[in-house]
């Protein structure tokens, strides 16, 4: 029997702050709501705490049925590790299919490197990667604050070398193909970007 | 400790790029970072500029590049 929540005619955030509560206290929690925003809150509550839910939509009315499931344990699994973790970059883009996206989704992902949880414990720059850790990069920055929370860098120096660059270098130190090659064998979860 | 800070928030990539590309011409300080989790915007970046600069990078976008939202970071 799950617990519900007559949120109808109230102004947000209390549908929110409402539903939060239950779930608190209770594995199933039934939401009604008779406005958009709060119906899309209410959603964004759930799945930004992992839990599944399913929305019945009648007229004005809405009626979220979130369960809590065991989706908070599962995600605490999948962040252990036994070993280091690790990031590969190999180009300055992230994915294929269009370079300028590319370059604006790698500054992205680096950014927001600093902020998530596992921080990488070591990063390797490879190929046209190396571009992003010398002078006049945009990511500098992030990579140095990543390197100040603890994050070793590791940047191939053949690469350096062949882009003739190995004196811009503005983050991380140079490496060779033996640390790159152990650093990634060694990995307890290995992320090639 | 860090100046306070202000995102300009677009409705799509493209006119964040385009948005990047004039700050850039006029030498204005800005970062592409991806939209603050707590704000919403239809496009997942937005460029970050440092407050005393934000009257500038408005001054050179107007006209320019439709602008959704401007905030300030926490």
């Amino acid at each position: 029997m799950s617990h519900t929540v007559d949120a109808r005619g109230l102004a947000c955030p209390q549908p929110v702050i409402l539903a939060k509560k239950a779930l608190e206290r209770h594995e199933e929690v039934l939401v009604i709501v008779n406005d958009t925003a709060a119906r899309e809150n209410v959603k964004k509550l759930a799945s930004s705490l992992g839990y599944a839910f399913t929305v019945e939509q009648q007229d004005e009315e809405a009626r979220i049925a979130i369960t809590k499931g065991e989706t908070c344990a599962l995600a605490e699994d999948i962040i252990s590790t036994t070993g280091p973790v690790v990031v590969a970059v190999s180009s300055n883009t992230m994915g294929t299919g269009d370079d300028t996206l590319g370059g604006v989704l790698m500054k992205s992902f680096l950014h927001t490197l600093l902020d998530t949880t596992p921080r990488p414990d070591v990063m390797i720059f490879f190929n046209a990667g190396v571009k992003l850790t010398v002078e006049g990069s945009e990511v500098l920055d992030d990579l140095g604050a990543l390197a100040e929370a603890g994050t070793k860098i590791l940047v191939c120096g053949t690469c350096l070398n062949f882009f003739e660059i190995k004196d811009r270098l503005a983050a991380g130190s140079v490496s060779n193909m033996y640390d790159i090659a152990r650093s990634m064998l060694t990995a307890g979860r290995l992320v090639r970007i | 400790m860090m100046p306070p800070r202000s995102v300009l928030l677009f409705e799509s990539v493209s006119a964040a790029l385009q948005a990047e590309k004039i700050l850039k011409a006029v030498d204005i300080a800005h970062k592409i970072i991806p939209v603050p989790k707590h704000i919403s915007s239809d496009c997942g970046v937005c460029i970050r500029v440092d407050e005393e600069n934000l009257d500038r990078a408005l001054q050179a976008l107007q006209g320019r590049v439709v602008l959704q939202d401007t905030r300030q970071l926490p």
